[in-house]
């Protein structure tokens, strides 16, 4: 398992509506994420909603660009990272 | 009839199984659970339930060497057919096989066939188990095996055949859990026994709760055999001595044999029925679990024991007369420590292990018989060894294998028996080779020349050459692999050997194809036509895999796609396993090049997943799936390609590490990295690395070039190559087009530097997801002064609902049609039973099952698909 960060641009810009169609599409993405072993952390979107930057846990890239597949997301580019926290060197 | 806690969930789940089954819609249940936790209560309690349903059973018996197809023969005598008149004339295994299948057809009631205990089955019972599993589709069986999980280590070779069968939709599994503390409280309503405290102590095994609660009132023993014990202490002394007996001869004993062996008495026997210990079966006694009789087995005295063993072999020699009864006698006669007797029946039971490709059993047999002829100098265990030997290749143990060849060797040379010193020399390169030590291995084959060349011409001497043709091949020395191979096919037609005709004409094929003769399919499908007129499976098998690869080197990518294709088909048909897994090691290399890189990885990481992958397949994969990384530009394109690279520099092999490094020189480029681009390059040069084959020679060629545009390429490499190196952009990429290959018709069109072209390739390296590629060609747009790229329609899950590969998506619309699957295969170009595989797959992904559902599924997906002009997938 490792961790992936995905970039990813939505031309028209993402829109996800507050409120249960929204909710339910995001638990979608999550069950079907999981059919891959694929764990979605949580994402960090622009102000103009066109860019996110997502952060996955998954066993290889190949996992990650299935389940982004069966969700019908787009991919601009996967990198592999590993988490740099400030406190971390206290 | 064992009352059943906690198990009605299962019981439903062998019920609804049970119920497709008699509709026509076969399954196979696989029920793994510890020792003890009840599979064997399940399955009788799950068959009484369901009287309808006609039950054949078996089980693999735990005696240190199984009895090959061992269940099969306990199935056969409750059928008392035609299978049972095939297993005792010593047929062969294929039709033993089929004869099973029209038993289970040839009956209106469905049919539950139990392999019990299949954590101790032979190799040929596995095979069974895997050659029903992919045929019971439309037959009324449900096939239960049980088996102990927490016996089946990594490399198991249940668990193989699990993993094999994993994506198999017929197969199921099924897990036993243990007792709950509520459960137990059930068990234990009217025991002085603390429920809580005998839950703890047995952690909820029902066996162990089961014989604690039946010891009483002394306390909840300590372990399991504490409890069996304890419990046949409390036996009178003559049904003591019948149930040692009994736990000596196995978990089904013949109640004759144990009567005729200790005059055992009726009274004795009842004795221990009563109490629990064994069961009465019509003419068979068996214990009522196989922890009971290890745990009295091993109580007995060894000298006690050494002579029960001693009196079961008497008893039984005298009394069967049946060749499935070596195993068994074998096995008695090593634990009776009777030397002559193992002689008689382990190498007799190795041959009958043999017939039934039981290799596995084959070999334990051989080495059990070696055990017992420690003289080294003695002439016996020749044969023995080479037995052994030939069947430790076959197990994938080539170290013993090179062991017990050059034990051989040494006993023949003394005895002065030049054609067999000769044949084993010849022999000795096998494993040698496939453990890397290729030096030793020609050396080895050489020697067997000087050895058998003075003598007259035999079928020893065919071999060496077409031997010593296929070590040239593999070293890349054309003209003398090619007059080997001639030398090979004139004693062959000489002899009438048609295995050694086959084998001398894949060589040549082979060979004349790595140079680009064409002419070398010829060779090579004539040696197809001998092998399958001659049913030489493996021989086919072999050529099959040569047929695609030799096809897939000069980049003739639809013809490589046919023989792989047919050849999976063939392999599957007749169970030839390990070409099987040679030709599905090469697809990801196909699909590569085909630009089906999401099926090129998948297959790759399917293949890496197999514990037991050769350094071969795990090196081609890992090639492939690090070259698809770095075309996306994906991470994670070092590792595969430094594992790839470790595994290259253990292989003499020039051929192999080759390939692997100029993957490498790409990865470093698409990742802008040119110092590290030309390191790679570099070692290359070092190495010497010159392949003869112009399409890898082209391929080494173009990276030079790009590193340094005024190396001048050598003479006769692939026309492709010549072009993009020459110049000639739009040659080259059409050419590519037309070989089928579109990244590398595309990365042609990038050379070009007019913004149409570019425009171009930008859109196909978009299609295939080739992100470093398509940067690039951005870059150089924007340097022309280019602006305004539209991202071409986004793939989408609409497109390709349930991941279906574009051959399965091709057989769909197709299929909804109606055109019939020979019809398909016409259309197609490939065979009927390669399009029934395809629509198998389509209707189980679909999760449909028939045709007409599977079409409605894809007008749902064209009215889609029209409406939003969605892209297919790469």
């Amino acid at each position: 398992m490792a961790r992936y960060l995905v970039e990813r641009s939505f031309p028209p810009g993402l829109g996800i509506p507050v409120n249960e169609e929204g909710a339910a599409s995001v638990l979608g993405v999550v069950g079907r994420n999981a059919e891959h072993g694929v764990t979605w952390i949580h994402s960090y979107v622009s102000d103009d909603k066109q860019k996110t930057f997502c952060v996955y846990d998954g066993p290889n890239p190949e996992a990650i660009r299935r389940a982004a597949y069966c969700n019908e997301l787009p991919i601009d580019k996967i990198t592999k990272v590993t988490v740099l926290d400030p406190y971390f060197y206290r | 009839m064992i009352e059943l806690v906690e198990r009605a969930s299962q019981l439903s789940e062998l019920a609804a199984l049970l119920a497709e089954a008699t509709a026509g819609h076969g399954h196979v249940a696989f029920i793994g659970g510890e020792a003890g936790i009840g599979k064997s209560a399940l399955v009788e309690t799950f068959c009484h339930a369901h009287a309808e349903a006609r039950v054949l059973s078996g089980a693999c018996d735990s005696l240190s060497t199984p009895r090959p197809l061992g269940p099969l023969l306990d199935m056969a005598r409750q059928t008392r057919g035609p299978l049972q008149r095939l297993l005792s004339s010593s047929s062969a295994r294929e039709s033993i096989f089929t004869a099973l299948l029209d038993e289970l057809a040839g009956v209106p009631q469905p049919t539950v066939l139990i392999f019990e205990d299949v954590h101790w089955s032979d190799e040929a019972t596995l095979d069974l188990l895997r050659f029903l599993a992919r045929r019971l589709g439309p037959l009324p069986v449900l096939v239960v095996a049980t088996y102990r999980d927490d016996e089946v280590g990594h490399r198991h070779p249940l668990r193989l055949l699990l993993g094999d069968l994993a994506t198999t939709r017929t197969v199921h599994r099924l897990s036993l859990p243990a007792l709950s503390l509520e459960a137990v409280r059930v068990l234990a309503h009217g025991s002085v026994l603390d429920a809580a405290a005998l839950h703890r102590r047995t952690a909820g095994n029902p066996f162990f709760v089961v014989e604690a609660l039946a010891t009483g009132d002394e306390g909840i023993p300590a372990t399991v055999r504490d409890a069996i014990l304890t419990r046949a202490a409390r036996l009178s002394e003559p049904a003591r001595d019948a149930l040692e007996a009994a736990a000596v001869l196995g978990f089904r004993v013949e109640t004759t044999l144990l009567t005729s062996l200790l005059g055992a008495r009726e009274a004795a026997l009842d004795e221990c029925v009563g109490v629990g210990f064994l069961r009465a079966e019509g003419a068979v006694f068996s214990f009522r679990h196989e922890l009971a009789r290890q745990a009295v087995h091993d109580a007995i005295s060894p000298r006690r024991r050494a002579d029960l063993h001693r009196l079961a072999l008497e008893n039984l020699r005298t009394t069967s007369d049946d060749p499935d009864g070596l195993a068994r006698l074998a096995h008695h006669a090593e634990m009776a420590g009777d030397r002559e007797a193992v002689l008689a029946y382990a190498p007799a039971a190795a041959k009958r292990a043999v017939e039934l490709k039981a290799h596995r059993e084959a070999t334990e047999q051989y080495a059990r018989a070696l055990r017992w002829t420690s003289d080294c100098r003695s002439l016996e265990r020749a044969p023995l060894l080479e037995g052994f030997a030939d069947h430790c290749q076959l197990t994938d143990r080539h170290a013993e294998a090179v062991g017990a060849w050059n034990e051989a060797l040494e006993i023949r040379r003394r005895q002065g028996d030049r054609r067999k010193e000769g044949e084993i020399l010849r022999l000795l390169a096998r494993p040698l080779w496939y453990l890397g030590r290729s030096r030793e291995a020609e050396t080895s084959v050489r020697a067997a020349l000087r050895v058998l060349e003075p003598l007259p011409p035999g079928p020893e001497l065919g071999w060496t050459f077409s031997e010593l043709g296929r070590l040239a091949m593999t070293s890349g020395q054309r003209d003398a692999a090619l007059a080997w191979s001639e030398k090979a096919i004139g004693l062959a037609e000489q002899l009438g050997d048609q295995g050694l005709m086959a084998h001398a004409l894949n060589n040549i094929g082979s060979t004349k194809l790595d140079y680009a003769d064409e002419r070398g399919f010829d060779d090579l499908e004539r040696s197809l036509l001998v092998a399958l007129a001659a049913n030489l499976e493996d021989y086919a098998g072999r050529t099959y895999t040569n047929l695609a690869s030799t096809a897939f080197d000069i980049c003739q990518l639809p013809r490589a796609e046919r023989w792989l294709e047919d050849g999976l088909t063939y392999t599957l048909d007749h169970d030839v396993e390990t070409y099987r897994l040679c030709l599905t090691s090469q697809l990801p290399m196909l699909h590569l090049r085909q630009g089906r890189w999401t099926e090129a990885a998948d297959e790759a990481t399917a293949l890496l997943s197999r514990p037991d992958l050769s350094p071969l397949y795990r090196l081609r994969a890992l090639t492939t799936l690090g070259q698809v990384r770095a075309r996306r530009g994906d991470p994670e394109t070092w590792t595969a390609l430094d594992e790839a690279l470790a595994l290259a520099d253990l292989d003499v092999d020039l051929a192999r590490s080759g390939a692997v490094q100029v993957a490498r020189v790409e990865a470093a480029l698409l990742a802008s990295d040119r110092r590290r681009a030309e390191a790679e390059l570099h070692a290359l040069n070092i190495a010497g690395f010159e392949p003869p084959n112009p399409w890898a020679a082209g391929e080494l060629a173009l990276w030079r070039w790009r590193l340094d545009p005024l190396a001048k390429p050598p003479a006769n490499i692939a026309e492709p190559y010549a072009q993009r190196i020459a110049g000639d952009w739009a040659g080259a990429a059409a050419s590519w087009e037309a070989l089928g290959c579109p990244y590398e018709a595309a990365e042609a069109l990038a050379d070009r530097k007019d913004e149409a072209t570019l425009r171009r390739a930008l859109a196909e390296f978009e299609r295939l997801g080739a992100r470093p590629m398509a940067a690039l060609v951005t870059r150089r747009l924007h340097e022309l002064g280019a602006r305004g790229f539209a991202r071409g329609p986004r793939p989408t899950t609409r497109a390709n609902p349930a991941w279906l590969t574009s051959r399965e998506m091709e057989t769909w619309r197709l299929l909804a049609e109606g055109l019939r699957n020979a019809e398909i295969a016409d259309r197609l170009s490939v065979s009927t039973k390669t399009i029934d595989h395809h629509v198998s797959a389509v209707l189980a992904k679909l999760g449909v099952r028939s045709r007409v559902e599977a079409a409605k599924a894809l007008t749902v997906l064209d009215v889609d698909l029209r409406s939003e002009k969605l892209a297919q997938p790469n």
